[in-house]
């Protein structure tokens, strides 16, 4: 049974384009502070990235808790949006529903759900039209993180 | 006398513990302990903003003076193309050069082929880059130790590729140990520095391998014996009429265009100034630049003519190397067949890869290093938030990162402590003022 030493919740509001990204800044910026391996740290930091992008895009907001535990770090992320009718379609490199606005901020190229789990050793995600999307994502740390 | 491991040494009777270098560092690297400043090695950047912050004077650059290049066989000058935009009109290149050999050195490099040879370099490393981007120029060494110390991620995006002053210094070393049959450790190949960034990285190459060049002297330690030789030179009337600069591709470098010329076809941003460089950083942390490919940095405003080793105003030296360039070639064809000839040959890469420094951080396992970040934070909860810097730290986030690691109390905060305010009242009111 793995030891929670860290937990942070954060608020991610939906199309704020201007302080996107800030949540992520925050989480890796912990990482940073406790010497956690700089790999692991990018990992983190794309997860994080790209699923703050996706509630900034789609949703009207989300919650993003983040855990450290003394063997992995898991980041949900739970938002109040549209949810996804097709989730097996959704993870397919290069499907996207982002409009040209959101292109030409040089987001929305369908590469953010397949990231995410490019990037983590365990991925889960939920949905329901109408009222949301749950983005689970754990990556394994190496001794002493 | 406190020497600093980097390119600046505190002068601890000057020193008046006034907080403000503290208060400019861009890297919190100061504290100011009994009245004295003192910085974490580990922090500093050498950007050398607390030299100029420093209203007494107390911190300066270690250059090598004139008198240290003696020891040397045979000297050749690498000038900073910087130093030709420093003196006033009517003072040619050629009697800039004329300067520098009159103050004892033997000869001075033009390195127009080693700027083209690096551009080049650094050209075809931007288009063959499949990884991370935005790839970043590392012509300034603030630059890339402020992304060593403080965006250790980036540092894969650093181009590995030497600078043209390192490829000159190699070069010229090579070059004149065949001509005169002289040793490689004869001859020294010594950088006229606009800064005292560049003299560290120097002394102490960021990627840990050894510099082509030897030392280095400031601009400001050769300038008023240039000016001497050159007003010499024209009651004289005896300029000699062997052009010095062969094309303009050497001073655009600093002025300008940067390396961005040769780059029009990629998305090519060029900052200079600290504050704007960390921002951009920022933006690329946060994803926000997505589109640029490669970036090229400067620490000082405008690049390197407002470096702190220079003398004449920053404009002025801009306007005075514009000048200079348009009435030289961009490229003639001697340079160019030897950029050519050279570049198929040569070996243009770092020796050694740029890797993060180690910042003294938090130690033990991680559950420690958990609990210290915990306790820090506890800590900041009780601490004013005024950021007075009165506790010797910049900001009262810095004095509780310092307490949690040991290295400072929580009694060191005046609100927290009223010894410590009658302390600081002893210290700074004992001053007596001039009469």
């Amino acid at each position: 049974m793995s030891e929670e030493l860290l937990r942070r919740t954060f608020e991610v509001r939906g199309r704020d384009f201007e302080s996107a990204g800030e949540t992520s800044t925050d989480v890796t910026s912990v990482l940073k502070d406790i010497g956690v391996d700089p790999d692991i740290i990018l990992r983190v930091g794309v997860v994080t990235f790209e699923a703050e992008m996706n509630v900034v895009m789609y949703a009207d907001r989300a919650t993003l808790s983040f855990v450290l535990s003394d063997d992995e770090i898991t980041i949900e992320v739970t938002d109040q949006g549209p949810g996804i009718p097709d989730l097996e379609l959704a993870m397919q490199p290069g499907y996207s529903t982002a409009t040209d606005e959101m292109r030409e901020r040089g987001f929305g190229y369908g590469l953010g759900l397949p990231n995410i789990k490019k990037n983590s050793d365990a991925f889960a995600l939920e949905s329901e039209v109408g009222k949301g999307t749950r983005v689970y994502s754990s990556i394994r740390l190496n001794v002493d993180g | 006398m406190d020497e600093f491991t980097h390119g600046f040494r505190i002068d601890r009777d000057r020193c008046e513990g006034c907080l403000s270098c503290m208060r400019a560092c861009p890297t919190h690297a100061i504290r100011v302990r009994h009245r004295k400043a003192q910085y974490k090695p580990d922090r500093c950047i050498d950007c050398g903003v607390c030299l100029s912050a420093c209203p007494s004077h107390a911190i300066t650059a270690t250059t090598w003076s004139v008198e240290d290049i003696g020891r040397f066989k045979f000297k050749v000058a690498v000038p900073c193309p910087v130093l030709f935009g420093q003196f006033p009109r009517g003072i040619t290149p050629t009697m800039v050069v004329n300067g520098l050999l009159a103050l004892g050195f033997d000869a001075v490099w033009d390195y127009s082929v080693d700027v083209s040879l690096a551009a080049r370099a650094v050209q075809q490393y931007v288009e063959a880059w499949k990884g991370a981007k935005p790839l970043i120029s590392i012509s300034c060494p603030v630059v890339v130790r402020l992304v060593q110390v403080s965006y250790p991620r980036m540092v894969n995006q650093l181009i590995p590729i030497q600078v043209p002053r390192e490829i000159a210094g190699r070069e010229a070393k090579g070059q004149y140990s065949s001509r005169l049959g002289l040793r490689e450790s004869e001859i020294a190949a010594i950088y006229i520095t606009p800064c005292q960034a560049k003299a560290i990285s120097i002394l102490q190459p960021a990627e840990d391998a050894v510099s082509h060049l030897d030392g280095t002297l400031g601009i400001t330690d050769v300038y008023n014996g240039i000016l001497a030789s050159a007003m010499q030179e024209k009651r004289g009337g005896s300029t000699p009429h062997s052009p010095s600069i062969r094309n303009s591709t050497f001073l655009r470098l600093h002025v300008s265009e940067g390396l961005g010329y040769r780059l029009a076809a990629h998305r090519h941003l060029r900052v200079t100034g600290l504050s704007n460089i960390i921002q951009v950083f920022d933006d690329i942390e946060k994803g926000k630049l997505r589109d640029v490919d490669f970036l090229e940095l400067y620490n000082c405003w405008t690049g390197c003519t407002g470096g702190n080793l220079t003398v004449a105003n920053i404009y002025v030296t801009r306007s005075t190397v514009h000048s200079l360039v348009s009435h030289l070639p961009r490229m003639d064809a001697e340079t160019k067949a030897e950029v050519d000839r050279r570049y198929l040959g040569e070996d243009f890469l770092l020796q050694q890869r740029i890797r993060p420094r180690p910042l003294q951080g938090r130690t033990g396992s991680l559950k420690e290093r958990v609990q210290t970040l915990k306790q820090e934070e506890a800590t900041l909860a009780s601490l004013p938030g005024l950021n007075c810097g009165l506790c010797g730290a910049p900001t009262c986030k810095e004095l509780a990162r310092d307490v949690s690691m040991a290295d400072a109390t929580k009694q060191d905060c005046v609100f927290l402590s009223k010894e410590r305010l009658r302390e600081l009242q002893r210290v700074y009111l004992r001053r007596t003022p001039s009469p």
